[in-house]
């Protein structure tokens, strides 16, 4: 009995050492990761990465050609390049009125559902649009206007007192126009053919809505965002702050 | 003196069905920590077949042991030096020196048993 307390010290250390040398082992000994994508699934990542990469190479050449034109244009009118800049970002944020091949959507009532006396549905509900707006985005969507009301990034879409509002601007009369625009007409072709498609027009239909979409058209202007755009968050580096976070 | 190795076994058998995994950047302060454990418990069991093994030192060492290794790592890291290096130089020095003198103990007390068997 004495030896085995002698020994206690022993193996408890002992067993320590062991937990500690599992511990160690399991730690370093990671485990395998089995990539179980079949040959499509391959295949579209690759062509995720693809686009990507022809993505990021398209900014690296405009981004290269504004440098060339800043270092070019240093001397004579570092104006002329700083604003042609503005103009690219002004354009970005949906701040001009601007012209570019795209279709129309328009959102109206069903005629079978008009009935003398009986109420017309006039409101477009919030996530319906919204719904809408990102379908049109995801099919590459450059320019989207609702109603006359350009639709950027800091658009909000809401419910205010059963009224459907986009920036303030009260959607209470149908029909709807919605302007889409994209880079070039073989996208609004593809835009068009999406559309046709897509299950928006079911979704409006439950909620007596019909959803036209018009043939693509080579030009269609849209409006600029009358609104200031408030950057509350946002805040201008200085000139030997980031670039390495 | 088969205990400690049951303890050991024990230890491990507890680490693997446990499936506890420590995050990677600590493994380095875990494995030096494993290092100077065994150390120490070689350095028992040399105590124990010299005869002049204290528990108290046993048991002290083996903590103080272990918190200097891991907190020469850590200092090594913040430090950008590879402080653990000299940690685990002396250690495994140490830990061979143990070795050794294990080995001949028990060398020397085989061959005396032997030598009595003979006699008788």
């Amino acid at each position: 009995m004495d030896k085995l307390k002698k020994n206690f010290s022993f193996i408890a250390i002992s067993a320590v050492i062991g937990f500690m040398i599992a511990i160690q082992f399991q730690t370093v000994k990671k485990p395998v990761e089995r990539d179980t994508r079949d040959i499509w699934q391959l295949r579209e990542a690759i062509l995720q990465e693809k686009e990507l990469q022809s993505e990021l190479l398209t900014e690296i050449r405009s981004i290269e050609e504004k440098l060339l034109a800043y270092e070019s244009k240093q001397k004579q009118s570092k104006e002329q390049a700083l604003r042609d800049t503005i103009q690219e970002l002004k354009i970005e944020a949906g701040m001009t009125k601007i012209t570019a091949p795209g279709l129309i959507v328009n959102i109206e009532p069903i005629i079978e559902e008009i009935q003398i006396g009986a109420d017309i549905s006039t409101v477009v509900s919030p996530e319906l649009l919204k719904r809408l707006l990102n379908e049109l985005n995801m099919y590459d969507a450059k320019f989207v206007s609702v109603d006359g009301q350009r639709i950027i990034n800091t658009t909000v879409i809401r419910d205010i007192n059963n009224e459907t509002k986009i920036d303030g601007h009260s959607l209470s009369s149908l029909p709807i126009e919605i302007k889409v625009g994209v880079d070039n007409i073989e996208t609004a072709e593809k835009l068009y053919n999406q559309m046709k498609v897509s299950k928006a027009t079911e979704e409006f239909f439950i909620e007596n809505l019909k959803l036209t979409i018009s043939e693509p058209n080579p030009e269609i202007t849209f409006p600029a965002y009358d609104n200031p755009i408030r950057i509350r968050y946002l805040e201008s580096l200085k000139a030997n702050e980031g670039g390495n976070t | 003196m088969w205990l400690p190795l049951l303890g050991l076994i024990v230890g491990i058998l507890l680490g693997l069905l446990t499936d506890i995994r420590i995050p990677e950047e600590y493994s380095n302060y875990l494995s030096i920590a494993v290092l100077a454990a065994l150390d120490t418990l070689f350095g028992g069991i040399r105590a124990h077949l010299q005869n002049i093994y204290d528990e108290k030192v046993f048991v002290s060492g083996f903590f103080f042991n272990i918190l200097l290794a891991a907190s020469l790592a850590f200092l090594g890291v913040h430090l950008g030096v590879d402080l653990y290096l000299a940690a685990v130089f002396a250690f495994g020095v140490r830990l061979f020196q143990n070795i050794a003198v294990i080995r001949r103990i028990l060398l020397t007390k085989w061959s005396k048993s032997k030598e009595k068997l003979e006699k008788n």
